[in-house]
């Protein structure tokens, strides 16, 4: 029997998708510039049968793509042409809030937003808030690692996952972590999340919750330039007090909220950024007056302090509706996700608007100030023919974020999209030890290929450019 | 075991070559040697001592991160840091490497905020057991580029590679910090610390250790004093507030002291009353005197076996591990290892680490044996 067929025959007929017209909403996910027909799509309704899915797989040597609600920016569940995509959104129930233990225990098809809704009878939630929480799920959030405003102070989705049900590329199935993080052996739990999808199908998910915070205080501070408000955010930081948020809009940012949704921000400002801080009231009072003296002695032109909760949800909705939004003044745009130290961000964001000078593109910026992530977003014009400068634009910030001792994600991952960037900003030996971890999990490769890391097939023979090893840093070693 | 060589290296190139060097030897990598005993005891013609390698790379204040060589104690460390009121948010641990944290996973209570080393590390350097320099990670607090080796790492005592270099994101120091001490039993202590928790008082620590929850609070003034007089008020009119060496009780039970046996395990957090009452029966029914301290929110135990036979030590830690397996012995009293095996039975993904162990030291050079039974 051909694997197809096999396939059809362990799920049901109905839960398989072989029509091509129907595979064509599986063909890419955020990151649309990259389509590949998957051979089918698989719609598992439990556990067993993603691993009964993978079996097959394994046994024919099939390669397979895992997806969630296809929101990554990174082409991280692009499918595989002669592969399957393993789709969890069936797998979306909510099995346990335990309000005892401050966990949940979710299947990989629950949206984020939807962990937090069932957590607030308790008075709980989960943290990590990426802007696409509504639609983004848990499974594709442990893949990518994802973050959200507030990690500034919370921290990412790896900080907040206990334990893992997995189904590993021979179609076994396993648990990472457990009841406690104190656990003897390798991290492995910590391995997987953020691997994009490359180390197995996550099918059970349990997370920790955390007590809402008893305040919250938000503002909006303008600033007459670019530079001052990413100075701003590197005085905050140096204060030693860490907001739940900073986040920062640059004007062009701010015109495109303006143009889609009630926008509370200064239409004219060159930069706004939103701090938000929580805890308790006692605490967040007095840091909230500390972070408005900063903010004014670096500059600012403005501060709006929001007046209410309502006040504060628009502010956020503007800022969680930008990307969206740079459609409406733009007919295409990339998104690009580099991190730098807090320290520079006046420096790149410069560098950042003289590329785009130069390369004659409009750049907007809408980001994740307090880590140093930004969202650069190049738009340009596919009709007018400027889709391979700002593509190139776009690497190149990826890019200029590692010489500036930073990094190519932040959070959106390295997917399809970056994979022929990491030589970048790893070695030759990094990789090839990383590889040995998938090894290690997936030995024939057949969990998500071609994403992560560079091949000849997807970044041509060339080798990668130059970077130094480490023992060549320290001195010790020299190429000639 | 006839001579044992020492490396011991001071450059990632000494180190690279003390590996290359050594090949065919199995390795026995030691930090501070504080955890030395920490699971099954490794097999070894070769010891490499990292306190060499004890160096600050880079502090960047600004950007709240430092990088240094793995074997720089983090005492020392804490000390550098406390120059620009910042800190690794890690308890202190007298002799501990930085390497040896990441290497044993270890944490004190700060865990219930904070998490362990896994949490603060951003970016590593490795050396395997073939000589391979390979990084991880970073100098920045938010990146997803790659594998993170880092977390595999983390626990991996000594049995992978030797971390070299290791970047860690610091927090500020916080301006004021109370503790408030609350006699009480196990129960009792696991529904206040829950009451706490549920009402937004954010300590930064739940301890439970020798017959009282301790809940310390980190702040600014104003905030700290308010959220201790809301603790009060919660605990009832046995609460009071505790110096803050109250937590020297805590590191003491943690670290156990020569003859002791000193178990960690990691249970659900509502375990915690049941597993006090587990350990105190069978440390009485074995003649043996137990102690125990808690992080019950990070579910995170201590156990101290002091007295009694090694035999009735290997009594209390069999009955233990008939319902948490996962248990780590780290200091074994003499003759312990006769009596009981060195790890109960594996978690669920034992095939997994051991093709990891495979991949990454396929000739088993370092720290072989420590996994035993597992792998
Ligand atoms: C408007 C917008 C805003 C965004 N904002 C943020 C943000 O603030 N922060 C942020 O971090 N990201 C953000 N993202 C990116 C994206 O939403 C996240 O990466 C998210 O985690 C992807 O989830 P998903 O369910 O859509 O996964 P998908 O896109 O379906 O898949 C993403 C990756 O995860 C893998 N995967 C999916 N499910 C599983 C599973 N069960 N097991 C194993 N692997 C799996 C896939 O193979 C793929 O590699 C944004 C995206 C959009 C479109
Ligand atoms: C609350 C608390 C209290 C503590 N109290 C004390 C105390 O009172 N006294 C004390 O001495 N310690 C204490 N510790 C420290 C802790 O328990 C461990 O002892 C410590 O993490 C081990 O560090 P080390 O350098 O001594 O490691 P070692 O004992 O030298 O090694 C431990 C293990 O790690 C491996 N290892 C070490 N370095 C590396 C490396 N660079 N690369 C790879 N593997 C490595 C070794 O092979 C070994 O398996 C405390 C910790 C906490 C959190």
């Amino acid at each position: 029997m051909s694997w197809t067929s096999e396939l059809a025959e362990v799920l049901g007929r109905e839960n398989v998708i072989a029509d091509p017209a129907r595979l064509r909403t599986y063909e890419c996910d955020g990151l649309t510039g990259y389509r590949v027909q998957p051979a089918m799509v698989v719609l598992p309704r439990s556990a067993e049968e993603v691993a009964a899915a993978v079996r097959v797989c394994a046994r024919h040597g099939v390669p397979f793509v895992a997806r969630g609600a296809g929101t990554g920016l990174s082409g991280g569940a692009l499918p595989v042409a002669d592969g399957i995509v393993i789709s969890l959104q069936r797998l979306r129930r909510v099995v346990e809030i335990d309000p005892v233990n401050l966990r949940a225990v979710v299947e990989p098809g629950v949206t984020n937003l939807d962990i937090s809704r069932a957590a607030a009878p308790y008075g709980l939630y989960y943290a990590p808030d990426p802007s696409s929480q509504q639609v983004c799920t848990i499974g594709g959030n442990v893949a990518e690692n994802s973050g959200g405003a507030h990690c500034l102070k919370y921290g990412f989705t790896v900080n907040h996952v206990l334990a893992a049900e997995v189904v590993l590329a021979d179609g076994s199935v396993t648990r990472l972590g457990g009841d406690s993080p104190q656990l003897p052996g390798y991290d492995l739990l910590g391995a997987f999340v953020g691997s994009e999808g490359t180390l197995g199908i996550v099918t059970q998910v349990t997370v920790r919750l955390l007590a809402t915070p008893a305040a919250v205080r938000t503002m909006v501070a303008d600033f007459a330039t670019v530079a001052g408000a990413g100075d701003a955010v590197t005085g905050i930081i140096a204060a030693g007090i860490v907001p739940a948020a900073v986040e920062m809009l640059d004007n062009l940012a701010i015109q495109a909220v303006a143009a889609s949704t009630q926008s509370v921000y200064t239409p004219d400002t060159a930069a706004a950024l939103v701090v938000e801080l929580d805890g308790p009231p006692d605490d967040v009072e007095e840091q909230f007056a500390e972070v408005q003296e900063i903010c004014r002695r670096y500059g600012s032109t403005k501060i709006m302090v929001a007046a209410d909760a309502d006040h504060r949800a628009l502010i956020w909705k503007g800022r969680k509706a930008a990307f969206a939004a740079v459609g409406r003044i733009s007919p295409n745009y990339f998104v690009q996700d580099g991190v730098v130290p807090r320290g520079r961000l006046a420096e790149v964001l410069g560098r950042i608007a003289a590329m785009a000078d130069e390369a004659g593109i409009r750049v907007a910026n809408v980001f994740h100030a307090g880590d140093g992530n930004l969202h650069p977003l190049v738009l340009y014009s596919e009709a007018g023919g400027q889709h391979d400068r700002a593509e190139h634009l776009s690497t190149a910030i990826a890019e200029l974020c590692v010489e500036l001792g930073g990094s190519l994600s932040g959070e959106h991952g390295i997917g399809a999209d970056k994979a022929c960037s990491m030589p970048r900003m790893f070695g030759e030996d990094d990789l090839a030890t990383m590889l040995r971890l998938r090894s290690a999990f997936d030995p024939d490769g057949l969990c998500n290929p071609g994403k992560v890391f560079p091949t000849p097939r997807l970044c041509g023979e060339r080798p990668g450019p130059y970077r130094p090893h480490p023992l060549e840093e320290a001195g010790v070693i020299e190429r000639l | 075991m006839s001579t044992v060589t020492t490396y011991r290296p001071s450059t990632l190139a000494e180190l690279r070559d003390a590996l290359v060097d050594s090949e065919g030897e199995r390795v026995a990598i030691a930090g501070g040697g504080s955890a030395a005993d920490w699971g099954g005891a490794p097999q070894y013609d070769a010891v490499l001592d990292t306190t060499g390698m004890s160096g600050l790379i880079s502090y960047n204040p600004t950007d709240m991160t430092v990088a240094v060589q793995a074997g720089m104690p983090l005492a020392t460390l804490q000390e550098t840091l406390a120059e620009n009121a910042q800190w690794v948010a890690l308890d202190p641990a007298r002799a501990a490497t930085v390497g040896g944290l990441v290497a044993t996973a270890d944490a004190g209570p700060v865990r219930h905020t904070f998490g362990t080393s896994r949490d603060s590390v951003i970016g590593v350097t490795v050396v395997l057991a073939d000589g391979t320099v390979a990084r991880s990670g970073g100098h920045v607090i938010k990146n997803v580029a790659g594998y993170d080796l880092a977390k595999l790492f983390h626990g991996s005592l000594g049995t992978l590679g030797v971390l070299a270099e290791v970047v860690l994101r610091l927090h500020p120091r916080p301006a004021a910090t109370a503790t408030l001490a609350v006699p009480c039993d196990a129960a009792e202590a696991f529904d206040l610390g829950g009451r706490l928790i549920h009402a937004s008082l954010e300590p930064v620590a739940v301890e439970y250790c020798a017959g009282r929850l301790l809940a310390r609070f980190d702040g600014t003034a104003g905030g700290v004093a308010d959220r201790l007089r809301r603790a009060r008020a919660l605990a009832g009119p046995d609460a009071a507030e505790a110096p803050a060496h109250v937590w020297d009780e805590v590191a003491a039970v943690s670290d156990g002291s020569d003859g002791d046996t000193v178990v960690r395990l990691g249970t659900a957090p509502d375990r915690t009353p049941s597993l006090t009452a587990l350990i105190a029966r069978e440390a009485a029914a074995h003649a043996v005197t137990a102690a125990m301290t808690s992080s019950p929110f990070a579910g995170a135990h201590t156990v101290r076996l002091r007295g009694g036979t090694p035999a009735a030590h290997a009594a209390v830690v069999t009955a233990l591990r008939t319902e948490y397996p996962a248990t780590t012995v780290c200091r074994w009293t003499a003759g312990l290892r006769d009596e009981l095996p060195a790890w109960g039975a594996p978690p669920p993904a034992v095939a997994v680490m051991r093709a990891v162990k495979h991949a990454f030291d396929p000739d088993d050079r370092l720290g072989s044996g420590r996994f035993a039974p597992w792998f």
